[in-house]
């Protein structure tokens, strides 16, 4: 574990599209207490931004009527929330125990000496950054990436290649 | 009284208070349950885990004490070779990345893991890998410096930003050993509260920018006192050191535990006003200018009395009882008008639902008790009339502004008896100098019409007079305190039963 309170700032003010804005007020319908929106309005950033930045923590707790504190405490409490931004592509790849079992560690070789990255770093040309995460929950079907919330199931070297021919 | 109920601590029965949690009901009868997250203004947390205790029979046999009532016939074992082994385990998890820097910390005899470390663990650090590194000296805003290093993460900060004060600036980010304490970029600290969280760091990792580094706190003496910094009258410690060839000098005051009138808490502005006991003091009479000796300016009112065409008084809401009571009764000597108007002590708006209140007199019930006129227009008319103003220490300053006041006092003559030498009393003939409210003993009602005494708490070496005696020595009839409660009596039927040694230290709420 890192520190990930060290926020970046873009200097421009944050605000979520149409389609998020839309979502979030769908969302906060379903809680009792409007706090319970911070951890939804992070994905939501996410998905919007690819990244969360210090203005959107800001507004997200502007919005919802809580301390930024608060958001700030949720948004560096969990890594799957990204505090800076990541590639084009993001590359999860599952760490756990099936998804270890059955050679995680070939794929994440594969895109070290493919794209030029170890897990945590991003590629020079912003395309691709690479993690390795925790149980995806796809463990009867390991090793499983996840390319951008997307799933890719039973992978392997071959399967990945042909994958990253396509992206590129 | 409240209910009491029987239960065991290590097999020795005691009579606790009922409806307590383990902490405040064994910690009322004098054994202690250590504990760093638990404050009773801030409620239960139970993150800390080092008040967990053992229970002998029924319920689960290790229970954190500030989440568990006091029940009676409770078997609760706190010197069990298992309950050691948490505490100091515990403790030997707190001090893993905590950088022991005691001897330049401030906490340092204050600080709760230092004496729990003396009390519960006392090892060697058994660690050989790096600690782990994090902030130092962040400037939180509100005066608040904090440490990350030596925080032991027990949220009571950020629960009071969150509970007492209602500005939540104040988080836990990221997890495990690198969790801090931190602000959100750009949102400091900013509420009038916020210097509090010095006072409930269990550790040194809140400071307060005002005091660190000014005094090691075993070298300062403790008082009790009440603030006057506005009409609430915050129960406060004085914390006050004589440096050798020094004055006794204040360095801080910090809140005192009052439940009826301030709670644990008092407000930043109240803890810096110990400055003006320090600073800018008037220590010498003056006489046009020129510095005098006491018995001179006494023999100089005198004389002034005597000249005067028409004397009228003015006295400040800070004064005590006894000094109200010995300045009205010199002005009935004196067939003098007194007048307590102080219009300007008042701030609308300025106060807020918690402790702070618009009317930054300390006194004023006082005032209205001994039916002491307030009026502007009374003591104006008043003051037409008189040749000679003689102001116990009323702030008139903070009503009028400078040309306004030169225009009131146009040839008049002014006597100031005051303990603060400030522009206004620059602008008197004659001054006369008092002790502050740290230096004398007295009683004043708050806003709540709640009676506090409070004693003599700084002895300067120049000791001022209290401002009782000065009425005294100018002709004033009460001279003994003892005067002073018999002529309250009689004025205050409220106080009919005044005495000062049966008055509770929390105060007697007046009815």
């Amino acid at each position: 574990m890192s520190d990930r309170s060290q926020l970046i700032s873009t200097g421009e003010p944050f605000k979520f599209d149409q389609e998020r804005d839309t979502e979030f007020e769908r969302l906060i319908k379903r809680y009792p207490e409007r706090e319970s929106m911070i951890l939804p309005a992070l994905w939501l950033t996410q998905e919007q931004e690819g990244w969360i930045s210090a203005e959107a923590i800001a507004y997200i707790a502007d919005r919802i009527g809580t301390f930024a504190s608060k958001v700030f405490e949720c948004a560096t409490f969990y890594t799957m929330y990204h505090l800076h931004p990541m590639g084009k592509y993001h590359i999860c790849v599952c760490r756990t125990l099936s998804c270890w079992l059955r050679d995680k560690q070939a794929i994440v070789d594969y895109l070290r000496d493919e794209i030029g990255i170890e897990p945590g770093q991003k590629s020079e040309d912003g395309k691709f950054s690479l993690e390795e995460v925790e149980c995806l929950g796809h463990c009867g079907t390991a090793p499983v990436v996840q390319i951008n919330g997307e799933f890719h199931e039973e992978m392997d070297v071959e399967k990945l290649t042909a994958l990253l021919a396509e992206l590129n | 009284m409240a209910e009491m109920i029987k239960l065991f601590v290590n097999g020795n029965e005691v009579e606790v208070e009922a409806g307590k949690n383990l902490i405040d009901a064994i910690g009322a009868v004098g054994i202690e349950i250590p504990h760093l997250c638990y404050h009773p203004a801030l409620g239960a947390d139970g993150n800390c885990r080092m008040c967990l205790v053992g229970l002998e029979e029924g319920g689960p046999p290790l229970v954190p004490a500030c989440k568990t009532p006091a029940a009676e016939g409770m078997k609760v074992l706190l010197d069990a070779d298992h309950i050691k082994k948490i505490q100091h385990d515990v403790l030997e998890f707190q001090l893993i990345n905590h950088p022991v820097d005691c001897p330049v910390c401030d906490q340092a005899g204050e600080c709760s893991l230092q004496d729990y470390y003396m009390t519960y663990d006392g090892q060697k650090s058994r660690m050989t890998v790096p600690q782990v590194t994090k902030s130092k000296k962040m400037d939180f805003g509100c005066g608040v410096v904090h440490d990350q290093e030596r925080c032991v993460l027990c949220g009571r900060c950020v629960r009071f930003c969150r509970q007492i004060t209602r500005t939540g600036e104040l988080g836990i980010v990221n997890r495990t050993d690198t969790a801090r304490v931190a602000i959100f970029p750009g949102r400091p600290l900013d509420n009038r509260y916020a210097v509090n969280v010095v006072d409930l760091c269990p550790v040194g990792a809140m400071t307060s920018a005002d005091f660190r580094f000014k005094q090691r706190v075993w070298f300062m003496k403790k008082e009790r006192g009440v603030c006057h910094g506005c009409s609430r009258g915050c129960n406060i410690t004085i914390d006050h050191n004589r440096e050798k060839d020094q004055d006794d000098l204040i360095y801080r005051f910090r809140p005192l535990f009052n439940e009826q009138v301030n709670g644990y808490f008092i407000c930043d502005e109240g803890r810096l006003s110990y400055r003006d006991e320090n600073e800018n003091r008037l220590t010498e009479a003056r006489l046009s200018k020129t510095t005098i000796s006491l018995d001179r300016a006494v023999t100089a009112s005198l004389k002034e009395f005597k000249r005067a065409e028409g004397i009228v008084i003015l006295i400040s809401p800070d004064c005590s009882l006894e000094q109200m009571v010995s300045i009205k009764s010199l002005a009935e000597e004196l067939g003098a008008p007194l007048s307590g108007f102080s219009d300007g002590y008042i701030k609308k708006g300025d106060g807020d639902d918690y402790l702070i209140q618009d009317d930054k007199a300390a006194n004023r019930a006082g005032l209205t008790a001994l039916n002491i006129d307030s009026s502007q227009s009374a003591f104006e008319e008043a003051l037409a009339k008189a040749g000679l103003l003689i102001n116990f220490n009323n702030d008139l300053s903070l009503f009028y502004d400078e040309s306004s006041l030169k225009k009131l006092f146009k040839e008049k003559r002014v006597i100031g008896v005051t303990s603060r030498d400030t522009k206004l009393f620059q602008m008197a003939n004659l001054v006369i100098p008092v002790a502050s409210f740290t230096e004398y003993s007295g009683s004043i009602i708050n806003c709540d019409n709640i009676l506090q005494t409070f004693n003599r708490a700084i002895t300067k070496n120049d000791a001022p007079l209290d401002m009782s005696e000065v009425a005294a020595l100018l002709g004033g009839p009460l001279k003994t305190n003892g005067d002073r409660y018999d002529k309250l009596k009689k004025i205050v039927v409220s106080l009919n039963d005044f005495n000062p040694d049966t008055i509770p230290a929390t105060g007697l709420k007046l009815t």
